[in-house]
């Protein structure tokens, strides 16, 4: 390991760009606000800079900074690894386009909004996520973590105007607060085991660690990142935060924070409890559990959601899912010490990690673009903006294809690696465990069925057909600007995708993996899985530069032959409406909606979203049925873990806190009397004892 | 290795012109069978290569309402259909492209051929397309289990996910009667039925009825699109009744490429034959069973799920 400076300074000019662009703003005037965006981009830039050689050259760096608080020697302590690297190169990647995006994208809030309050909270936003990955002790952990969290509540209530937002704003307040006390918990039982709050000494203390302590860590953990990160049954404020946010807030809160959460999920898993006895094979079982669940549940909602913003949000807490699964199939295989598949999982769940952040940031971008062209979130007013948002449209349809899994994007490349650690499920050498994965991965292969459901509606039920309201008739093409910051999340998930090798080394080198899972010949050379550390014996490969290039050869060879084969005489294309069935020209209410195509799924799966529709008939005079003033279908989906979850324990509080309020009546000689009762209480304890 | 290795990828490439050129016959055949089975003469088995001859030279016509995406889509279709089919080994025990792509990049591949067709089928903004589309979304997402636990229980019972180790590994144990891949077998006739679009799960001769998937999405297609997709569809077929056959029955198939040019030759007959009675049998099948309600097709791909999942049990006990 080299210590370098460099890149300690690097880190540090970055994050004073950060606040530059957080600063620079308020000195502007609102309506050049929008400008201090390349502010950001650059200092993701410098990220970007800073994290690849760190990973490629395997550096470390370390420095702290005093603060003086009286009497209190309180530090703020740096260290980042390769694995900080990497999720640095996740912010400064994501943080550019978005950043680029945004310069377009802000513009649209001119006059309506405060540009420049939207300009330093992003700035903070970001800033904060970078500080968070490189913390080294507790303190500062926390503090950038509150900090995160503050700046991402207020981006998500910055149209602040509607009121549902403030109450989405609340619930999303109160979820990350929960998830940081548990996250404070964990790291509180780590403090009263090693008797410090620094991460130096958590990381060479593991093997020291209580079991029940070790085991409580992790659980705390699991439950606390997870809140941030969105599993299941923890993910409902993610849903009800992306609608309301601004566009490029959700694409940096679904892109990074979520990532910043899994960062601290894998640091405390890999690097402060490390699990490495077959008894720990529950932590990864539990793990796979979460994440198969978080999956399906997400995928399922997102399947039949009509609001492209809140069915984008759930795909995020799907993807989480895929992330932790292969994380827990990572600590399975570790806690059985069969390192080269825990390494095969680890970079499947990390190669998803980066995969996500890149085409959820692209999905949300374009899904803001197609929001504030056509002022609407509902899918089933959209269609048709393939015609008027040309590249928008295209570039959505790569985000579509990358995020269903499909060659030759980079979401095939990580699932492709999910799925091979799960058929190498069969190494761990217990039946139970064996039983367990393989029925997991039913669930995880019916999330990508799914998945790939969701993502044609998303993009059929909005770009294709014809419009289905005026808004869409009327919807024009996103500005550069914007289009560029999609444009570079788009070609990363091209180059992600066709060059799996680059990614793949990356992200070896970066967590610091022994072994030979990738080819060290080329950067177009296949991706290869193997059981033994020389990676020799293979047993799967994959190249998909040579299934690109084939595919071209192949679309050369169809073409000359269909040329050949047509040449006999010339064809027309022909533009003609559609056929109706010889009704006349149908009108855009016979086309199938969001809630319509989705309808097949919502039967099959009825068990679970328990779908309902009611009619709701308002009448003219009382209850005379036949003036109807007008008769409004409403369907829904059940909300599960709402209704039986969070309904009942919000209500349960409710009800003791309401029983607890009868004892303040207001006047003073109750409360003497209760200070009394304590103090006699107390009198008595104290007589009690020995 | 006795073959060398231009031979070998010279014949990787035939085997691949074989699939292609050969798709459509198997599609003639499975019409012929299913008319005869009904006391109808039929169609010569030639008609779909007539078919898709003649609708190359065609005009088209193209709704008002379409984008990009439905003009690409026909290309996307055929193109990964065709790529998925190099990668497979029908004919010959290997595929030379294994060493770049396994099956779950042919699955891979198939999926984002259905990805587009089910674009297509809304793009046009007929009611019947959206019909087409829904369905179809159903059915593809119930059947991802099922195919991942086939290919589960195959890898684990032949080791890796590599086609040609596969298929090689089969042609080595012979037709392998263990009981995880007779349900395996099972698990994975039931999908290539629901992949392929046949009775019980769709109709591929209907047009205009509320009953058909495929077909509906494919209502707007005229002209060199329409046989693009066509043609997509016939490869895609045999490439399926190929994969079921060499993993499932190996009868036939020599064990390596080096098995010298009589035997490989031998081996390709072999599996013509065995696809052709695979193809005549789903055909009479579809005369004998009328096409099931849509949503009674849940319990079918159930079945299929769950005959998966008995497979894997019994692999691991």
């Amino acid at each position: 390991m080299v210590l370098s400076d460099g890149y300690s300074a690097l880190y540090l000019a970055a994050a004073a760009l950060y606040l530059l662009g957080a600063l620079l703003p308020l000195f502007l005037r609102e309506n050049r606000a929008a400008g201090s965006f390349v502010v950001p981009a650059a200092a993701s830039l410098l990220v970007v800079a800073t994290a690849i050689p760190m990973i490629l050259t395997g550096s470390v760096f370390r420095f702290s900074s005093p603060l003086s608080v009286p009497s209190q020697a309180v530090e703020f302590a740096f260290y980042a690894d390769g694995i900080s690297a990497f999720f640095m190169l996740i912010i400064g990647l994501v943080g550019f386009a978005v950043s680029v995006y945004s310069l377009g994208y802000a513009q649209g809030y001119s006059g309506k909004q405060s540009v420049r309050v939207l300009a330093l909270l992003f700035n903070m936003f970001l800033l904060s996520m970078l500080l968070v990955t490189a913390a080294d002790d507790v303190f500062s952990f926390l503090v950038f973590w509150e900090l995160m969290s503050l700046a991402s509540f207020f981006l998500v209530v910055y149209e602040h105007e509607k009121p549902s937002n403030l109450r989405t704003g609340v619930t999303y307040v109160v979820m990350t607060h929960v998830g940081t006390a548990l996250i404070t918990a964990a790291f509180l039982l780590l403090y009263f085991q090693t008797g410090s709050l620094s991460f130096d000494v958590f990381r060479a203390s593991s093997a020291t660690l209580g079991p029940v302590a070790r085991d409580s860590v992790f659980v705390l953990a699991l439950a606390g990142f997870g809140t941030k990160a969105g599993l299941v049954p923890m993910h409902t404020w993610l849903p009800k935060a992306h609608p309301s946010a601004p566009s490029s807030v959700s694409a940096l809160m679904s892109g990074v924070m979520l990532k910043v959460a899994i960062y601290g999920l894998a640091l405390v898993t890999l690097r402060f409890v490390v699990p490495h006895a077959p008894a720990d094979a529950w932590m990864g079982l539990l793990l796979v559990g979460a994440g198969a669940t978080s999956a399906l549940v997400g995928v399922l909602y997102a399947a039949v959601d009509s609001d492209i913003k809140r069915a984008l949000a759930y795909s995020s807490v799907e993807n989480v899912g895929i992330i932790v699964v292969s994380l827990g199939l990572s600590v399975v295989f570790m806690s059985y010490g069969l390192s080269t598949l825990a390494a095969l999982a680890l970079l499947a769940s990390m190669y998803h990690c980066l995969n996500h952040a890149v085409f959820k940031s692209l999905l949300f971008m374009a899904a803001g673009a197609v929001v504030s062209s056509t002022g609407t979130t509902d899918m089933n007013r959209m269609g048709g903006l393939a015609k008027r948002m040309p590249w928008t449209s295209l570039l959505f349809l790569v985000g579509a294809v990358a995020i269903a899994g499909l060659p030759p994007l980079n979401g095939f490349v990580s699932e492709w690696l999910a799925l091979q650690a799960l058929l190498s499920s069969y190494r761990v050498p217990s039946v139970p465990v064996q039983l367990l994965i393989g029925f997991s991965s039913i669930v995880f292969a019916l999330t990508i069925g799914l998945a790939l459901a969701t993502f044609v509606k998303l993009f059929g039920v909005s770009f294709l057909a014809r419009p289905r309201s005026p808004e869409a008739e009327a919807a024009v093409e996103a500005p550069k600007s914007m289009l560029a910051g999609m444009g570079v999340a788009g070609a990363l998930c091209v180059l992600l995708g066709v060059l799996p090798y680059l990614a793949a080394s990356t992200i070896a080198s970066s967590f610091g993996f022994d072994i030979k899972l990738v080819s060290s010949y080329s950067p177009f050379g296949p991706l290869m899985v193997g059981y033994t550390a020389a990676g020799a014996s293979s047993v799967s490969d994959l190249s998909m530069s040579t299934v690109v290039v084939v595919a071209a050869c192949v679309a050369a060879a169809l073409f000359g032959f269909v040329y050949v084969a047509g040449s006999g005489r010339k064809t027309v294309v022909r533009p003609y409406s559609t056929w109706e069935g010889g009704f006349g020209q149908l009108g855009v209410r016979t086309e199938y909606t969001a809630s319509s195509v989705s309808q097949p799924l919502r039967t099959a799966f009825k068990w679970f979203l328990g779908p309902r529709t009611e009619v709701r008939r308002e009448y003219y005079s009382g209850s005379n049925p036949l003036l109807k003033r007008s008769v409004r279908v409403v369907s829904g989906t059940r909300e599960v873990f709402e209704d039986y979850l969070y309904v009942p324990v919000v209500g349960g509080a409710v009800f003791v806190m309401d029983k607890v309020r009868r004892i303040q009546t207001g006047k003073v000689n109750s409360y003497l009397l209760y200070i009394m009762i304590v103090m006699a209480f107390f009198l008595m304890l104290a007589a009690l004892q020995p | 290795m006795t073959l060398g290795l231009a031979l070998e990828a010279l014949l990787g490439v035939l085997q691949g012109a074989a699939v292609f050129a050969l798709a459509p016959l198997f599609t003639g055949v499975m019409r012929k069978v299913k008319a005869r089975t009904q006391k109808r003469v039929g169609a010569s088995v030639l008609q779909p290569y007539y078919d898709l001859l003649k609708l190359v030279k065609k005009d088209e016509v193209v709704s008002e309402n379409a984008s990009w995406v439905f003009r690409a889509a026909p290309w996307v279709v055929c193109v990964s259909t065709l790529t998925a089919a190099l990668f497979v080994p029908v004919f010959l025990p290997f595929s030379p492209l294994s060493v770049a792509g396994d099956v779950l990049v042919v699955l891979g591949l198939f999926a984002l051929a259905r990805f587009f067709t089910m674009l297509a089928g809304i793009d046009a903004g007929s009611p019947f397309g959206g019909i087409g589309t829904s369905r179809e979304m159903m059915f593809s997402s119930l059947v991802e289990p099922g195919i991942f636990l086939t290919v589960f229980v195959v890898s684990l019972t032949l080791g890796g996910t590599n086609l040609t180790s596969l298929i090689e590994a089969s042609a080595r144990s012979g037709a392998a009667l263990v009981p995880s891949m007779i349900f395996g077998l099972i698990a994975f006739l039931l999908i290539v039925m629901a992949e392929t679009g046949r009775i019980p799960f769709d109709n591929p001769a209907t047009h205009l009825e509320l009953t058909m998937v495929h077909e509906a999405m494919l209502l707007e297609f005229s002209g060199r699109s329409l046989a693009l997709m066509e043609w997509a569809q016939s490869t895609k077929q045999l490439v399926l009744f190929g994969l079921l056959v060499n993993i499932f029955v190996p009868l036939g198939m020599p064990d390596s490429p080096d098995a010298g040019l009589l035997a490989l030759g031998a081996g390709a007959v072999a599996v013509l034959l065995k696809v052709g009675a695979l193809a005549a049998g789903v055909a009479f099948i579809e005369t004998r069973v009328a096409k099931w309600r849509v949503f009674r097709l849940i319990d079918l791909l159930s079945l299929a799920v769950a005959s998966g999942m008995v497979a894997m049990v019994f692999h691991y006990l």
